[in-house]
């Protein structure tokens, strides 16, 4: 704020003298301390200049003159002002939203694939799934033939050459035995199992052993491949980019 | 000696599986161990530790408990599945599905009447033993969460269940639950996570010993249901539980692979107030102990590392002998690598299929101890992969590399290579008495096959250009139930030898297709044999490290095999813990005899005196600083090398030139699944 203590001082003998003014708005009160000296700046710099003098005869010297109308219009003039740069702010941020927005949508459309593309899966799945229902039909009817109506079955193996294949029985067993083991696994390896790697334990075998050495990766050759290519390029861009600035 | 060319294979990625679960008996002194891929392994602990017997493993039967009930072998798995092993022809008799889900545990009583296991379901089913098979007889109370333990009480009344959370006691007469044994969960994070109690032990005094996953051994009583004692261990699971035959003594495994013993001991002198005391502390495995058992002597332990750890207790041997000494059983006690002397082929045999690589060559001459540039690398031929779900038990190549064999416990395939081993095609409608084959070998001009067959009799098949026909079967004399495991055929087709796991030698004329001769049966197995090619002397290694040569045509041991029994072998020859797993012979010297061991690979050369007692056998180093005419006055018949580690095979080829293929531990190691972090000081 510009002349901030100078401001506040000379409001005090402004608002004295507009107290006519029933401008409610905080703002407004605000920028009636802001305004006045805005509006006074521009004619009146000697005044500033001198308002130290001012301010020491003030107490002496009779007020100053404003119309009531002047300062109406200064402070009409001020709000409007005030009220325009708001709106303008609301409107850039609109903006500025609707921008990203598009944005959004834009990379989301181009994440996706194109509707033809959808379509054409969505064809082609819906003739799996009719094929994959006739199939599970099929299989059980096989099995549990007996069981079921041959009159259903006609229509399907009347002519020709069939097969007759048997399910796999693994399915309730092996599941099972997937999920026993799933939480042997997860006991022994899962979260909460503190378990480092086998490069690890022998590296520390190596730093801690009689005849002491470097970790296990830079011991064995074909260890650690990919981390030691990748070192590798690191320090060729290093050299490189060393070798530029001193050339 | 000579100067060899070196073939240095590395290229075989073998790795073994992580032991699961093993059971000692003390009456037979054998010891069952499964494996984490369904193979099942017999080791006989009164002939050096050595493997008698390997069954192959199943896809998808997850075995977790191991059970002898007498001399019986019975297996409970994830799959649901009780299932008995025919040991003499190593393979499933018959399975009994459980009906309660995955089981976890298997028990027998110890009158040996009623097996029980703890399933998925939270049931205890109990199954009499019969004489042939095993009978659903009544299920315990059913309980809500699933049952990972099982202990019968000595007396056969009680059984305590290991639980989620919990220790169940049930009176196996009624079925009804009794007693209720609370376990507390860890500390801090773990303290949401149930606790499994992941073994446990019922002792005759009525004291419950149970393992659990935080960490504790704790020791309850088991006829008021209180906890007597908590021994925190480790930070980690406690995986497992074994009690000696007396009860005097207790080991516990845990995931950070020590092993843990309690003693039951008095404090003070008299022995008034014994209580299970912590006494020693194993450390012997880099990851987790899942299996355990203790026999009179020693303690037996394995897990994921894959090793079998028997630790001997000094306080039961004596100390500074060859029993004191820790053995680790690392690799398998026979061969997985064939080699095809004439065309420089391997084939490698793992579990689920088999490899064929074609050795590579090397043109220049370099000095002693360097390494040959290489002008053309190995190149892997075929990879075969095998049919079904039952895993491969034995393999064949030919000396020619022109046929392929394999057998599983089911199916036995015949493939012929041609191009150059290239182009392989499957020889259909084979003979049908070639099921089941044990052990498998092409005769040296590859126009024979011979496969071990039930009651230790040979099917043997001729082999012509693409057909199979079948020729006959060996039988040995009357009474013979073991499987063969050794099968040896000589250069000139004239003879072939067979050992099996009952210490018997037999060896066979291939002209009349009769039995010739049996070699007098000496007390330990033999674990390698092999024909001299012009002598035809039969020369056998057995497991207690004893070499014998004995001469098929005059019927009885050579003069050389006389003189080194008379004056015994070396003391550090005997001493050594792995078997000998290989015998063949150099062309170019008939008075060699090259055998291997893990760790060294030897020429013995019967030409040259046999080493004495004061003399160091592992000289080859110290001759080789001694100058030429001194070196004569010292060396001795047995030249062993340690320059290449650790071994699977070492074989000559017929250019002279050695294949020694090698597989390190570490390259092994680097591949097993997470070990537990622990925190170093200054690391």
């Amino acid at each position: 704020m510009q002349g901030g203590g100078r401001v506040r001082s000379r409001s005090l003998s402004v608002t004295m003298r507009r107290s006519a003014m029933t401008l409610q708005n905080n703002m407004a009160k605000n920028q009636r301390g802001e305004a006045a000296p805005s509006s006074r700046m521009t004619g009146r710099e000697r005044q500033m200049g001198g308002f130290s003098l001012l301010l020491e005869s003030s107490d002496d010297e009779g007020p100053e003159e404003v119309t009531f109308e002047d300062s109406k219009a200064d402070a009409r003039r001020s709000m409007k002002r005030a009220l325009d740069t708001a709106r303008r702010e609301k409107e850039l941020l609109k903006e500025k939203r609707r921008k990203r927005q598009e944005l959004f949508q834009e990379q989301k459309k181009r994440k996706l694939l194109s509707a033809e593309v959808l379509e054409e899966i969505d064809s082609t799945k819906q003739e799996q799934s009719h094929v994959k229902a006739a199939e599970e039909e099929a299989e059980p009817e096989e099995v549990e033939g007996r069981k079921r109506n041959w009159k259903q079955n006609a229509a399907r193996n009347l002519k020709g050459n069939y097969t007759v294949t048997t399910v796999k029985q693994s399915t309730l067993a092996s599941s099972q035995l997937k999920a026993a083991e799933d939480f042997l696994h997860s006991r022994m390896y899962g979260p909460g199992s503190r378990r480092t790697t086998s490069n690890e334990m022998l590296s520390l075998e190596n730093k801690m052993g009689k005849n002491k050495s470097a970790a296990v990766q830079f011991v064995k050759k074909n260890w650690a491949c990919q981390k030691k290519a990748k070192a590798e390029k690191l320090k060729k861009t290093w050299i490189h980019m060393q070798q530029i600035p001193s050339s | 000696m000579g100067e060899f060319k070196v073939h240095r294979v590395r290229f075989f990625d073998y790795m073994p599986s992580a032991i699961r679960a093993m059971v000692f008996s003390t009456r037979t002194e054998r010891l069952a161990l499964a494996r984490a891929d369904g193979a099942l392994e017999i080791f006989n602990f009164s002939d050096n530790y050595f493997q008698e017997k390997v069954l192959p493993g199943h896809d998808g039967r997850a075995v977790e408990a191991l059970c002898w009930v007498g001399p019986r072998l019975f297996s409970a798995g994830l799959n649901g599945e009780i299932t008995e092993y025919d040991l003499e022809n190593l393979r499933p008799r018959y399975t009994v599905e459980a009906y309660g889900g995955p089981i976890w545990t298997i028990s027998v009583n110890s009158q040996g009447t009623l097996l029980a296991v703890g399933c998925e379901d939270g049931t205890v089913k109990m199954f009499e033993v019969l004489k042939e098979r095993i009978q659903f007889q009544r299920n315990l109370d059913r309980q809500k969460g699933r049952i990972i333990s099982l202990s019968w009480h000595p007396s056969g009344t009680l059984i305590a269940a290991g639980m989620m959370d919990m220790i169940r006691i049930f009176d196996a007469e009624t079925g009804r639950a009794t007693h209720r044994l609370l376990v507390d969960r860890g500390a801090g994070a773990s303290k949401s996570k149930e606790v499994v109690v992941w073994s446990i032990a019922f002792l005759s005094d009525h004291t419950i010993i149970s393992s659990d996953s935080a960490g504790k051994v704790q020791i309850w009583d088991g006829l008021n249901g209180t906890l007597i004692r908590t021994h925190l261990i480790t930070k980690w699971d406690v995986l497992a539980l074994s009690v000696s035959q007396d009860e005097s003594s207790l080991v516990a495994g845990t995931s950070e692979g020590t092993v843990v013993q309690f003693q039951f001991i008095s404090s003070t002198v008299d022995r008034l107030d014994k209580d299970w005391v912590r006494t020693r502390t194993f450390k012997n495995h880099s990851h987790d102990v899942r299996a355990l058992a203790h026999t009179e002597t020693a303690v037996v332990s394995g897990g994921m590392d894959t090793q079998l750890v028997v630790r001997p207790l000094l306080d039961k041997v004596e100390k500074n002998t060859r029993e004191s000494a820790m053995r680790k059983v690392s690799f398998p006690h026979r061969s997985l690598v064939c080699c095809a002397k004439k065309a420089g082929l391997l084939l490698f045999q793992f579990p689920d299929h088999l490899e064929l690589w074609r050795l590579g060559e090397s043109d220049g001459y370099g000095k002693l101890g360097g390494s040959l540039p290489v002008k053309r690398g190995p190149e892997k031929l075929i990879q075969l992969k095998r049919k079904g779900e039952d895993h491969i038990c034995c393999s064949a190549l030919s000396p020619c590399g022109g046929w392929l064999a394999y057998s599983t416990v089911t199916s036995f395939r015949l493939y012929r290579l041609q191009n150059g081993s290239i182009s392989i095609c499957k020889v259909s409608k084979l003979p049908k008495d070639l099921l089941p084959a044990h052990q498998l070998c092409f005769s040296t001009n590859s126009s024979k096959l011979f496969a071990s067959s039930s009651n230790s009799s040979v099917v043997v098949v001729a082999l012509n250009e693409l057909e199979c026909k079948y020729l006959g079967t060996l039988k040995a004399k009357y009474g013979c139930r073991q499987p063969v495991h050794q099968l040896s055929a000589s250069d000139n087709g004239k003879w072939l030898a067979t050992a099996n796991t009952d210490c018997e030698v037999h060896v066979y004329n291939l002209d009349k297709l009769k039995l010739h001769c049996t070699v007098p049966v000496y007390g330990s197995c033999p674990t390698a044999m092999a024909i001299h090619p012009t002598t035809s002397n039969l020369v056998v290694v057995h497991a207690d490290q004893q070499i014998f040569e004995y001469s098929l045509v005059k019927k009885e041991y050579t003069e050389w095999s006389r003189r080194l029994q008379k004056q015994g072998l070396h003391s550090m020859w005997l001493e050594r813990d792995t078997p000998i797993t290989h015998v063949t012979f150099n062309p170019k010297n008939p008075a060699h005899i090259i055998v291997h061991d893990m760790f060294m690979f030897c020429i013995i050369d019967k030409s040259l005196p046999l080493p004495e007692a004061k003399n160091v056998l592992y000289n080859q180093m110290a001759l080789r600083s001694l100058p030429e005419p001194d070196r004569v006055l010292h060396s001795h018949g047995f030249k062993i090398c340690k320059d290449f580690q650790h071994l699977l095979c070492v074989s000559l080829l017929e250019d002279h030139s050695l294949v020694v293929v090698e597989r390190p531990l570490l390259d092994i190691v680097s591949q097993l699944p997470a070990p537990v972090r622990q925190k170093k000081f200054a690391t």
